[in-house]
């Protein structure tokens, strides 16, 4: 199919602010996002944005798709292009745009620190666990940290939902010292643990749950 | 100028492990083209190998390994590999490596390709992704200095030593060097030097090239791994984890068709064997549409694929538009894993002092002619870690190379005229033309099945690629996130490793492993019982044959 893609882009060494462009591209509904703008490069290989490995599963490509924040290799042109076939794409919102549809992560890699997201292992742990303690943290350990879920749930100032996601998953792990200590620790607000519960399964492209505890 | 004691190029596994241990005794610094996170072996789904089973014995995975390398796999190294790798599956349960249970509350096992026995650990289907996360837990903690979205250029070496590394930040569009003692290449692979690849689009062997361009010695290069079951059209890994838990291979007929080829293990032969067959089957009339096969887990039934093979249920479902609990997957084989690479020893060290490598950018050799599902992830981790012990050794007492002012502008200037150049005029070539030939090219000639004329006539259009490559003007200009200006560079260095794994393939006149020349289609111990080693000469490529170590194991037939 024929799709318009408006693509924002911004180069702070030349424009005052962002602005969207229009690029034709002849994409089949089964492909993705991702080829859609892999086929835009081609016709301006000055276009930036993230990818890599084109199957869900590193986290490079996340963007916002028609104003949702979504991983651009996991949404399929058929499921998204409207009858005009237009797509725009920006960058995540909630993070400083830094070229195109690059954005700046540090803050959120910077976020994690402040979760202490290493397990800090029991002395006395002898290599085994409850199964169904490790099951009940799978899901939370899925998370790839693409950012989308800080895009879609913003909580100014205060902790990610990504690395509460980390923060949860070792506050569950028996093997650690501090357990159930870091629920504590963490002082999530309850309200914003309540957005966090009811607004992942929305957002998040590996699907991870924020349990109820 | 910035200063690192030990400086590890690479954020995937390999390279996290190589700077944990690293730290300990020495100042060390992560750079990666990519964040850490984000790196390739997080795309890895079966498992680590390691025997921890009473029944299983840490001399059958030596010789699971030896006979799936086709004897090519140097002895003394699997011995390493294969004995380090359960005390090495202990520590990463320690650092919180969230592994999938046996009901005991053990790590649980399954079985992969060639091997005798259940012996592969894993996290549901993303044990990579598990463990990657988990060592860049550990990476925080310690508060390693990472260099993310930085490429390494070029390596400083004098007085035939490592001195450091030229480097650029992709953020900032600029120039560094960064001085080391140590420099540790944990780059992985080149699958991008195929059109047909279950690799990342970071995935262009830059390590492999730059150390080569640096003088090093590179091995085996022709063997090429294609793994069986890739989403047909996007070629998107479905892992063998699948056929681990008991899927089946069926052709248009419906028929099992492995019993054909590898009566004994079936589907779970190794990857080389059933590549081929597949191939066969399809050459033969016996594939769908003439295309494809299938890989059928419909058997399994819902909940098995739900706890066991989640990932695989959902690729299938979002790139196949199939319901993997209901309808079989159409597949073909794909190029997926190098494994030659730079030569080291079981150390790490390369024919370069000061410079180490590891995981699959390094070539020790443990896969041989043909790696085993399982093994890649633990060679990651086992030798990233002598990797990172021996870096921390030297940086402890060796002093540090003399770089002089004027050896590093001459480093720099060739690079800063690079950058400096104006954004080009319209070209009829471009680096996305030939990108596409090259790499159409690797799949069709230089594939799972090669011949003479076929490889020759390879190597003379590589050659002429990279003429058409030389006459580009590079995307110059001073931009960040200038990413035409990196995959312009990293065209480079596909085409330089094409070259390699073409002429190598071309001089290896028998077939062994991954390696299947259909007018030598014979193992040939008398004259190709050796490695291929190559280095950078005055006119390109100079090969020799090296040996390969043989302790235990004499070669016999390898059947399954």
């Amino acid at each position: 199919m024929n799709l318009s893609l408006e693509i924002c882009r911004f180069n702070p060494e030349v424009d005052r602010e962002p602005y969207f462009q229009e690029f034709r591209v002849e994409i089949a509904g089964h492909q993705t996002v991702l080829d859609a703008l892999l086929e835009a490069w081609r016709q301006d290989p000055g276009l930036s944005f993230r990818r890599s490995c084109r199957s869900a599963i590193c986290g490079s490509c996340a963007v916002a798709i028609n104003g949702t924040p979504r991983l651009a290799c996991q949404t399929l042109i058929r499921d998204i292009a409207g009858d005009n076939g237009r797509i725009t794409i920006q960058p995540l919102p909630h993070f400083r745009q830094l070229k195109d549809l690059v954005v700046d992560l540090e803050p959120l890699f910077d976020s994690l620190k402040a979760v202490v997201p290493w397990l800090i292992t029991r002395p006395e742990h002898d290599g085994h666990m409850d199964p169904a303690v490790s099951q009940r943290m799978e899901s939370l350990s899925s998370c790839i940290l693409c950012g989308i879920c800080d895009a879609a749930i913003c909580n100014p100032g205060g902790t990610k939902p990504a690395a509460y996601v980390k923060g949860l998953r070792l506050a569950q792990d028996t093997r650690d010292v501090l357990n159930e200590a870091r629920l504590r620790l963490m002082q999530v607000p309850p309200e914003i643990l309540k957005l966090f519960i009811k607004k992942m399964p929305d957002v998040c492209p590996k699907k991870v749950k924020v349990p109820e505890i | 100028m910035l200063i690192h004691e030990v400086l590890v190029v690479g954020g995937g596994l390999a390279g996290l492990m190589a700077a944990l241990t690293a730290t300990e005794k020495s100042d060390v610094a992560i750079l990666s083209k990519i964040y850490p996170t984000r790196s390739h072996s997080g795309a890895a789904q079966g498992g680590f190998n390691a025997v921890l089973g009473e029944d299983d014995s840490i001399s059958a995975h030596i010789f699971d390994t030896v006979k799936g390398s086709d004897y090519l796999g140097d002895q003394d190294a699997i011995e390493v590999l294969c004995s380090e790798g359960p005390e090495l599956i202990r520590e990463l349960e320690r650092m919180g490596v969230l592994w999938s249970r046996n009901p005991e509350g053990g790590l649980a096992q399954r079985s992969l390709g060639g091997a005798g026995f259940p012996r592969a650990c894993f996290a549901a289907d993303i044990s990579g992704h598990v463990v990657l996360h988990t060592l860049f837990e550990k990476v925080l903690e310690r508060g390693i200095k990472i260099y993310p979205e930085w490429h390494l250029l070029e390596l400083l070496v004098e007085e035939g030593q490592i001195a450091g590394a030229l480097v650029y930040d992709l953020a900032r569009a600029k120039l560094e060097i960064i001085r080391c003692k140590v420099l540790i290449l944990a780059t992985g692979g080149y699958g991008r030097a195929f059109a047909k690849t279950t690799n990342a689009f970071a995935n262009t062997g830059d390590g492999m090239a730059i150390a080569y361009r640096a003088g090093a010695i590179l091995s085996d290069m022709e063997f090429v791994q294609f793994h069986p079951t890739t989403l047909y059209g996007t070629n998107v890994l479905i892992s063998e984890a699948a056929r681990g838990e008991g899927g089946y291979l069926r052709n248009k007929d419906g028929e099992r068709f492995m019993a054909r080829y590898a009566p004994q293990k079936m589907e779970l032969a190794p990857r080389d064997l059933v590549s081929r067959a597949i191939f066969k089957e399809i050459k033969e009339g016996r594939g769908i549409e003439g295309k494809y096969v299938h890989l059928d887990l419909t058997h399994l039934g819902e909940e098995l694929l739900q706890q066991r093979l989640p990932q695989v249920k959902d690729l299938a479902a979002r790139y196949a538009g199939v319901d993997a609990a209901r309808n079989p997957i159409p597949i073909e084989p794909a190029q997926h894993y190098s494994m030659g690479g730079i030569r080291t020893d079981v150390w790490g060290m390369t024919s370069i002092p000061g410079l180490l490598a590891a995981g699959e950018a390094a070539n020790v050799s443990v896969h041989g002619a043909n790696r085993l599902g399982g093994n890649s992830l633990l060679e990651t981790v086992v030798f990233g870690r002598r990797s990172g012990q021996r870096a921390a050794e030297i940086a402890g007492t060796e002093r540090w190379v003399s770089l002089s002012e004027a050896a590093v502008s001459r480093y720099m200037e060739p690079w800063n005229s690079l950058l400096a150049g104006r954004t080009q005029a319209k070209q009829d070539d471009s680096p996305f033309a030939i990108q596409q030939e090259a790499t159409s090219l690797m799949t069709r000639q230089v594939g799972v099945f090669r011949d003479g004329p076929e490889l020759e006539d390879a190597v003379k259009r590589l050659a002429e690629l990279k003429e058409r490559y030389r006459r580009l003007t590079p995307p110059a200009g001073e931009q960040p996130y200038n990413y035409a200006l990196m995959h312009y560079l990293e065209l480079g260095y596909i085409l330089d490793l094409c070259e390699l794994i073409a002429r190598g393939a071309l001089r290896r006149t028998e077939s062994r492993g991954a390696h299947f020349r259909l007018d030598y289609p014979q193992r040939d111990d008398q004259n190709w019982l050796c490695h291929t080693f190559v280095r950078r000469g005055e006119k390109g490529p100079e090969f020799s044959n090296g040996p390969v170590s043989l302790t235990h194991y004499p070669p016999q037939e390898r059947g399954y």
